[in-house]
């Protein structure tokens, strides 16, 4: 099967600032995809080009077997997103938001089935803005499912949760790529790119200087010679945290 | 179509929860209209007349005579010293001097006629207005008299236009127009660009939207809200001042819609020029505070100043105001306010272009 997601040479300049300095890389059909980077690291802008929202200064884009340039609707159809930074219409429902979103795709869809999807299904008729962050999330990718996308674009999806929300949202994430969605993410979570991704882009000022799964990026650095200056703990502080207040989800 | 419909019933589901929006949207003028009415603030019904007989003769007591019998008219005899000093105390609407040579006789050739003198306060134009009419129309009826020898009469039965129009009934139109600018500037100014800064904008352009359908059921929530406040505004009117409402409702109605599309689009205007909240209400009370208070919405439009006159006359609001009062007052029809819709029209077409310019989802 082709890539999903094809980048070749893509390049993004703000003024002086270049935040994308001609990247390439490719997306496979059903894995899930990490882009991993520091704050500024042109992640944000990476992604929101694919997703036809920014435009870029040069290069090539194909998502879902679409020109990203020439065709951004087209792109828009084919997948889902969840925006770093956005917020839904005021003074809607949960089910009402998806509803929106639905009319934004002009498409019907099953409202109480998605929102069952991310766990929300008792809150479908509670406010949206009275959500706690973990349910808004959920919501989000709830809103970004409706039009049963090819790839679903996250951008740093557990930034801001507590443990147990981002563990769930985990699981939310390996149920979507099971049902054969490609995923694409963004996080500076180096635990959340390990556990969660097939392969890891890591980026640093514009450009990509490793692409690889993340046991072969660790293989491969072991392998120049590197060992960690303190012994390896069997368990860290989140261990702990997590044994002592539970896996299970307080916001639900 | 489809998508503009569901978008609208969503984006109506929300504002209706909108418990501030609301409020402003119908509390305020309604708080407005209850103000204004109760207190009467701007009463013309009776207009306060002092009058400065020098002449004291048989035409003059003869004037002053017919000028007392108008019930509209509160008429004290005062000396012109002390009634300036009340006119600037504003207790009292006018001053009328009737001059030494005042006669009512026809004019021989060569032969100045005498002048009145009037003095209007300046605060209470409609008084003014209303006073100098009466007067000019007993000096018309009195010359008339005069030169055709027909009986000097007739006068109280003389129905001045406007004498028997109270302020409520020329206040309401005001109200409808004034809120009509404020509900569809503010609602999608603010509205809009809090969607910008919060990125509820970006988040809907992620999707194939088409924009047009977005902005179309934003305006069509615009659009019922505005005629529900019509509605109720009229209704509370109606009920609570027994307003008098001359002309049709329909022609009203249309007439307040073409209104709010007219404000819609320099609200759009706004919302796609300014991009952080703060702007928003500087902007937006630069272009409605002038209005508010040269438009005639709860005195006359000619208690603006006369020097900026030809200006305040043309602007959007006053030419709302003009044809909602000349329907509901005067009962005029569509076809009677057609040079004031001409006008509505050509400031929509110009906010439409403004707005098109102006309007952007996003600044990337
Ligand atoms: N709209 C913008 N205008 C100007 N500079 C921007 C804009 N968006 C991002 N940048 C700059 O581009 C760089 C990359 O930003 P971004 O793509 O948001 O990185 P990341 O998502 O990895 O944190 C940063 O230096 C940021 O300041
Ligand atoms: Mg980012």
């Amino acid at each position: 099967m082709p890539p999903i997601v094809q980048v070749n040479d893509l390049r993004k300049r703000y003024g002086d600032i270049e935040a994308v300095r001609g990247i390439s890389f490719f997306v496979e059909p059903g894995e899930v995809f990490g882009l991993l980077g520091p704050n500024g690291a042109g992640k944000t802008t990476t992604v929101e080009i694919l997703e036809g929202l920014r435009k870029a200064d040069g290069g090539s884009a194909n998502v879902a077997g679409v020109d990203v340039f020439s065709d951004p609707s087209g792109v828009k159809r084919r997948i889902g997103v969840q925006l770093q930074a956005s917020a839904f219409p005021d003074n809607l429902t949960a089910r009402e938001t998806v509803r929106f979103f639905a009319a934004c795709y002009d498409l019907e869809v099953d409202e109480l089935a998605l929102l069952r999807q991310v766990e929300l299904e008792e809150r479908a008729g509670q406010a949206q803005a009275k959500l706690s962050g973990g349910q808004r999330q959920r919501l989000s990718i709830a809103t970004a499912l409706v039009n049963q996308p090819q790839v679903l674009f996250l951008d740093e999806p557990t930034t801001g949760l507590d443990p147990q929300a981002r563990r769930n949202l985990w699981d939310l994430i390996r149920g979507i790529q099971s049902r054969g969605t490609t995923v694409f993410l963004t996080t500076h979570y180096l635990d959340e790119a390990e556990i969660l991704c097939d392969r890891v882009a890591i980026m640093d000022e514009g450009n990509i200087v490793a692409l690889d799964p993340p046991r072969k990026l660790i293989d491969d650095l072991l392998n120049r010679g590197f060992t960690k200056p303190v012994l390896q703990q069997k368990a860290n502080l989140e261990d702990v945290f997590l044994d002592l207040t539970g896996h299970e989800i307080r916001d639900a | 179509m489809r998508q503009t419909v569901r978008l609208f019933a969503l984006l109506l589901r929300g504002y209706l929860r909108d418990r501030t929006a609301l409020f402003f949207s119908l509390i305020v003028p309604l708080m407005l209209m209850v103000i204004f009415g109760y207190l009467n603030l701007g009463d013309f019904g009776r207009v306060t007349v002092a009058i400065d007989d020098q002449a004291k003769n048989q035409s003059s007591a003869q004037l002053v005579q017919i000028l007392e019998g108008i019930p509209t008219l509160q008429v004290t005899e005062l000396s012109t010293a002390e009634a300036l000093t009340k006119l600037r105390r504003t207790e009292l609407d006018m001053l009328i001097v009737i001059p030494k040579d005042f006669v009512i006789a026809p004019a021989r050739p060569g032969q100045t006629v005498p002048e009145l003198v009037v003095y209007g306060d300046d605060a209470r134009p409609q008084q003014v207005a209303v006073g100098r009419q009466i007067v000019a129309q007993v000096i018309d009826r009195l010359s008339f008299a005069v030169t055709q020898t027909a009986p000097v009469v007739a006068v109280k039965d003389e129905s001045v236009q406007g004498v028997r129009l109270r302020y409520v009934d020329f206040l309401v139109p005001g109200i409808l127009g004034v809120n009509i600018m404020q509900l569809a500037i503010f609602s999608v100014a603010f509205a809009l660009v809090a969607d910008k800064q919060r990125g509820v904008l970006r988040r809907i352009m992620a999707t194939p939207v088409r924009v047009p359908n977005l902005l179309a059921a934003h305006v069509l929530t615009r659009l019922v809200i505005a005629t529900g406040q019509v509605a109720v505004l009229l209704l509370v009117a109606l009920i609570l001042f027994n307003v008098t409402i001359v002309g049709g409702l329909v022609p009203l109605v249309i007439v307040a819609l073409l209104g709010t599309i007219l404000f819609l689009t320099i609200g759009f205007a706004l919302a796609g020029w300014a991009t952080t909240e703060n702007q928003v209400p500087a902007i937006a009370q630069l272009i409605t505070l002038p209005q508010f208070f040269f438009s005639g919405v709860f005195f006359s439009k000619n208690a603006a100043p006369e020097l900026i006159r030809p200006v305040t006359n043309l602007l959007p609001l006053t030419l709302l105001n003009d044809a909602l009062r000349e329907i509901s007052v005067q009962g005029a029809t569509l076809w009677d306010v057609r040079t004031q819709i001409l006008g509505l029209l050509i400031w929509t077409v110009a906010g439409f272009i403004l707005a098109v310019r102006l309007f952007r989802f996003e600044k990337f």
